[in-house]
C-alpha cells in the first residue's frame, strides 16, 4: 500500500479540507495564486474555494497534499 | 551580429489580458532580450499580435527552429490574446512540426504535446497538469520584479536559455527541473514564511508536470 492511499485512509475530506484552509489562512492578503486560465485568486478567495469543494477547491486541496507527502518524503531521506 | 549556429530564428506569442498572461509576457520578454543578445531573430507576438493568424503566417513563412507558447491552454489547445486558439489537437498541430516547441501553458502536453510530438524531427515541451505561480499584489506592471514569482520565472525561463545554449531537449528539462529544485530547498528553509511555503508547493506541482514528447535528443544550435 502506498503513502497516499494510506494519508487518505487517515484523514477525512473534511479533515482534508480544514487542513488546507489553516494553510491558506495565514497567507498575507497581498499574495495571490494564478491557476491558469481559471483566473488568479485571493488567500479569502482560495479559501472560498476549498471551502465550496469545487474544481478549483479540490485542485489546491490535491496540491497540498501533494507537497506535504514529498516533503514527508524529503525530511525523512535527510 | 551572426546569427547562433543552426537557430534561424525563435517565435513567441506574449498575450497579456490577464494576470497570469502578463506575468508570462513579461517573463518572456527577458528572453527575448537575451536571444538577440546572441544574434538569433526573434519573432515577436504581443498582446493583440498573438492571434491564430499572425503566429500561423509567421510559422509559415519563417518556420523558426524554436516557438514559446505563452498563453492559456488546456489538454487540446494553446490559446493567444482573448483566450482565442493558436494551436490545436487534429486542427493546425502540424503547423508545430519540426520545430521545438515550449508552451507555458496549462496542460498542453498531454493530448496536444504528444501529437506534436509524433511528427518527425520535432520535440514538445509543456505542462501536463495546470501550470500555477504564486505573485503579490502590486507588482502587475512589473512582474518580472515580483520576488514571490520569482522561482517560477527562474524555472520556466530557464528551459529557453538551456535551448539557446545549445542543449538537447531532454537536457533542458532536465537543468530547468534542477533550477526548480534549487528553488525549493531554499524556500524549504522558509519554514516560518506561509507564503514561500505556499509558493513552494505550486512550484513543486509545475516542477512535476513538466514534461516533453518527441525527437528529446534534438537541438535548436549545433
Amino acid at each position: 500500500m502506498n503513502d497516499s492511499k494510506t494519508d487518505q485512509q487517515k484523514l477525512s475530506d473534511e479533515e482534508i479540507r480544514s487542513l488546507v484552509v489553516a494553510r491558506l489562512s495565514v497567507l498575507s492578503p497581498d499574495t495571490y495564486v494564478s491557476i491558469g486560465s481559471d483566473g488568479s485568486f485571493s488567500r479569502d478567495e482560495l479559501i472560498a474555494r476549498v471551502q465550496a469543494g469545487d474544481e478549483i477547491g479540490k485542485e489546491i486541496e490535491d496540491i497540498q497534499l501533494e507537497w506535504l507527502r514529498s516533503w514527508k518524503a524529503r525530511a525523512a531521506a535527510v | 551580429m551572426e546569427g547562433a549556429r543552426g537557430c534561424r530564428m525563435m517565435l513567441v506569442t506574449r498575450p497579456d489580458y490577464d494576470p497570469g498572461t502578463k506575468y508570462l509576457s513579461s517573463w518572456s520578454q527577458i528572453l527575448i532580450e537575451e536571444a538577440r543578445a546572441k544574434g538569433i531573430e526573434v519573432l515577436d507576438l504581443p498582446g493583440t499580435k498573438a492571434t491564430k493568424s499572425e503566429f500561423e503566417g509567421r510559422l509559415k513563412k519563417k518556420q523558426p527552429s524554436l516557438v514559446v507558447l505563452n498563453g492559456h491552454g488546456n489538454e487540446d489547445c494553446v490559446t493567444g490574446q482573448e483566450g482565442k486558439p493558436l494551436v490545436e489537437s487534429k486542427v493546425n498541430a502540424e503547423i508545430l512540426s519540426s520545430s521545438v516547441t515550449y508552451a507555458v501553458s496549462c496542460q498542453s502536453a498531454a493530448r496536444l504535446g504528444r501529437e506534436v510530438g509524433g511528427y518527425l524531427n520535432t520535440a514538445y515541451i509543456g505542462y501536463e497538469k495546470k501550470f500555477s505561480i504564486l505573485h503579490s499584489h502590486g507588482y502587475f506592471k512589473r512582474p518580472s520584479e515580483d520576488p514571490l514569482a520569482k522561482p517560477f520565472m527562474d524555472f520556466s525561463n530557464h528551459i529557453v536559455r538551456s535551448l539557446l545554449k545549445g542543449h538537447t531537449v531532454e537536457e533542458s528539462v532536465r537543468r530547468a527541473k534542477e533550477v526548480g529544485e534549487t528553488h525549493l530547498r531554499s524556500l524549504e528553509t522558509s519554514l516560518s514564511d506561509p507564503d514561500i511555503q505556499m509558493a513552494a508547493a505550486f512550484l513543486s506541482r509545475d516542477i512535476s508536470c513538466l514534461v516533453a514528447h518527441g525527437d528529446t535528443v534534438k537541438c535548436i544550435i549545433y
